[in-house]
């Protein structure tokens, strides 16, 4: 499953794209039709020295690869490393270890090309309460390279395709959690980036709002982008994942589909293959606790 | 770094403080309103306080005063705000009185020194009084007028007695001559208040964007989003300082305009009807561009100060707590200049902070040296680019982009240089 080696970069020039896509590699770009991947690691680690605990192996040695059209679910429970090894995905941390490439562009390496070719979403990126709706996008479409002249005319787009034009131009403050979701997604894809990083993008919503999200996700797949998806909620995963990595200890202990996953251990629900590749059968109810669905966390 | 991303980065961050209530307050409304308004209150307080004075009745008691100078009691006896108390306890036990405030002054008359007495009707005065209590002092100044009044009369008597002429008399005379013009005053005072201000001003005008833009961006949950945008680290910290900067200077020469503009309204209760005079030229228009970069300057250093301090918050609280030494840092050279000896010599225009305060002092007084403005501009931009400089490595710094470096920024000078060199 090891998979090919990155070949350089294969962008095309800037402007010379006839779609944003394709602009940033996420069509017969850089990626795909050249044979590599949208999203891989080799060897990928993160350490923390910490006061207390000493070394930290937050991530390690993790090697993950996620196609074009295909969600790749991250799967482990609070403090697995998953947040971690998706903001070195997403160049905010420093990888100490190995080596990740988005569309080609090698983190460490060229941290900006990486940025610009990738849409980050969680429950710790908010959008600016002071201003609207029309103005983030605005903001983000621009920051991240979007090319000036189609700026208003993706704005328009995103409002059309998210529903967000009866509140695009109140401030963001004003609106509610439902309103402010939309508008956040549509923010991570404003540059329209190939690939997309959602990290538990459903910890902090309702039901409703959650099976919502579920479904936006589900349509950007359909849209040929490479998405990873990291959640500790394994109905989550089951019903949106193509594939599945279960992330435990900063260590990626298995990765495949939901079936191959099946065939490997010969259980059937998820819950059990975790925690037969956790190796937590006896781990405290805590652990386990993480693992129930988000419906059935919330009483829901 | 890509000045279109910083631009948009820029004017996203102006567009968001400048709907936050607390900056539009703090680095607007304030330079605008409350500094000319508070300058006036404290002149208004003041001469209250005079008015007030002068109010006080005082007590006062004569102890062996000769008939031969009756005229200081009738004097003091003819003040509507004197009374004369008549006192059979001995000098002792009105001194006593004088100290525990029974009583505002004492005037005992004492036989002349042996030099002075060949003059006829010579003695010596004692006056006691105390300083402590307004009252006392108002009554030691009431004394004071009175016993120099017809101190002056007397000796004035007697140098005719004695048959010294006016000519001789004349020669003796001290004429005074203030060459002091009504603009110099304004400037004298205008000297010690602007330099002052200004340094408030543009350290209160940056203080909450600076928190905004870093601790702000923590508790709103906005960081990280921040952080994942395809600029550069170095081009968010731009943005960021330009941001910080534009509202420092902008506070200073907001206040610049508002004190220039209400200087006659201010000063009228102290000047009373010199105001008018005073104000017509109190800032010279060839000073105003120096003070205009000098307030500029100041505004891009203190940006970069607080910009230092402030990125290890991660609540709007820690941020406050952080950048308070810097920001007493900053105010403490306004203190000291405050004496009008200090002078902006080579050596002082080095010195970042104050040498702008005393350049704007020197621009308003008219006596800026070149030599001194060109240092000042040469080290504020050194001590500014160096700040910069240090203000973006510290924004580059992983555990400082996360918010865990822990214990501000002498923990984190003590992690990235400490004995064990360890890197959070």
């Amino acid at each position: 499953m090891i998979p090919p080696a990155p070949t350089p970069d294969h962008d095309r020039p800037r402007g010379a794209a006839g779609s944003a896509g394709e602009r940033a590699g996420s069509g017969a770009g850089d990626a795909g039709a050249a044979g590599t991947l949208p999203v891989r690691t080799e060897a990928l680690t993160k350490i923390y020295h910490d006061d207390g605990r000493g070394e930290v192996r937050a991530v390690d040695r993790v090697d993950l690869t996620c196609r074009r059209g295909e969600i790749l679910g991250l799967l482990g429970a609070n403090g697995a490393g998953k947040t971690t090894a998706l903001r070195m995905l997403s160049t905010v941390l420093q990888p100490t270890g190995g080596r990740a490439w988005v569309m080609g562009h090698e983190v460490r390496e060229e941290p900006e090309r990486v940025r610009e070719r990738l849409g980050f979403y969680s429950a710790s990126t908010a959008l600016y309460p002071k201003i609207t709706p029309r103005e983030t996008l605005r903001f983000f479409a621009r920051v991240n390279r979007y090319p000036a002249e189609r700026v208003e005319a993706r704005v328009e787009e995103l409002i059309d395709r998210f529903g967000i034009g009866d509140f695009a131009d109140s401030r963001v403050e004003k609106l509610s959690s439902g309103m402010k979701q939309k508008v956040s997604i549509a923010r991570t894809v404003a540059h329209d980036p190939p690939v997309l990083i959602f990290d538990e993008p459903t910890v902090a919503l309702d039901v409703l709002n959650a099976i919502e999200l579920r479904g936006i996700i589900g349509g950007l797949r359909d849209e040929g982008k490479a998405i990873l998806f990291s959640t500790h909620i394994m109905s989550e995963a089951e019903q949106l994942c193509d594939r599945i990595a279960i992330i435990h200890q900063g260590k990626i202990l298995a990765t495949g589909t939901l079936d191959e996953l099946r065939e490997a251990t010969g259980l059937h629900y998820l819950e059990e293959i975790f925690v037969h590749y956790a190796g937590v059968r006896d781990t405290d109810e805590a652990t386990l606790e993480q693992m129930q669905p988000a419906e059935e966390a919330e009483g829901g | 770094m890509d000045l279109r991303q910083i631009g948009t980065l820029y004017a996203h961050e102006m567009r968001s403080a400048l709907r936050e209530r607390n900056i539009v307050i703090f680095s607007i409304i304030v330079p605008i309103v409350m500094y000319p308004a508070m300058l006036w209150a404290l002149f208004a307080g003041m001469s209250f306080v005079q008015g007030q004075a002068d109010r006080l009745d005082s007590r006062v008691v004569l102890i062996g005063l000769p008939a031969e100078h009756q005229p200081i009691a009738d004097s003091l006896a003819s003040h509507d705000r004197v009374e004369v108390v008549t006192w059979d306890d001995g000098p002792a036990a009105a001194r006593d009185a004088v100290a525990r405030g029974r009583l505002d002054a004492l005037l005992e008359a004492r036989p002349p020194d042996a030099d002075d007495a060949p003059l006829a009707g010579n003695l010596r005065f004692e006056l006691s009084f105390n300083e402590a209590r307004d009252r006392s002092a108002t009554a030691r100044s009431r004394v004071e007028q009175a016993v120099g009044a017809h101190r002056d009369a007397w000796v004035e008597r007697e140098r005719r007695a004695l048959g010294v002429g006016d000519t001789l008399w004349a020669d003796f005379a001290i004429a005074r001559r203030d060459l002091t013009t009504p603009d110099d005053s304004a400037r004298f005072i205008l000297g010690l208040i602007v330099p002052f201000l200004m340094l408030i001003t543009v350290a209160i005008a940056a203080f909450y964007p600076a928190i905004d833009a870093t601790a702000g961006e923590r508790e709103r949950s906005t960081w990280e989003t921040l952080m994942t945008v395809a600029a550069p680290r170095s081009s968010v910290a731009a943005a960021k300082y330009l941001y910080v900067a534009t509202f420092g200077a902008a506070g200073g020469l907001l206040n610049l305009a508002a004190l220039a503009l209400s200087m006659r309204w201010i000063l009228e209760p102290l000047a009373g009807s010199a105001a008018g005079e005073l104000a017509g030229g109190g800032i010279p228009l060839a000073s105003i561009p120096i003070i205009g970069l000098g307030t500029a300057l100041l505004g891009l250093f203190v940006a970069a100060g607080m910009l230092v301090f402030a990125v290890f918050a991660r609540t709007f609280k820690e941020g406050q707590s952080m950048i308070t030494p810097f920001y007493l840092l900053i105010i403490l050279p306004a203190i000291f200049l405050q004496s009008p000896d200090i002078e902006l010599t080579p050596l002082m225009a080095a010195i970042p902070v104050a040498n702008v305060a005393l350049l704007i002092r020197e621009a308003i007084a008219g006596t800026a040296p070149p030599l001194a403005i060109a240092i000042t501009l040469v080290s504020m931009t050194f001590f500014v680019a160096l700040a910069v400089t240090f203000a973006q490595w510290v924004m580059r710094r992983e555990e400082v982009l996360l918010g865990s470096a822990g214990g501000g920024l002498g923990g984190f000078l003590r992690r990235q240089f400490g004995s064990n060199g360890r890197k959070a």
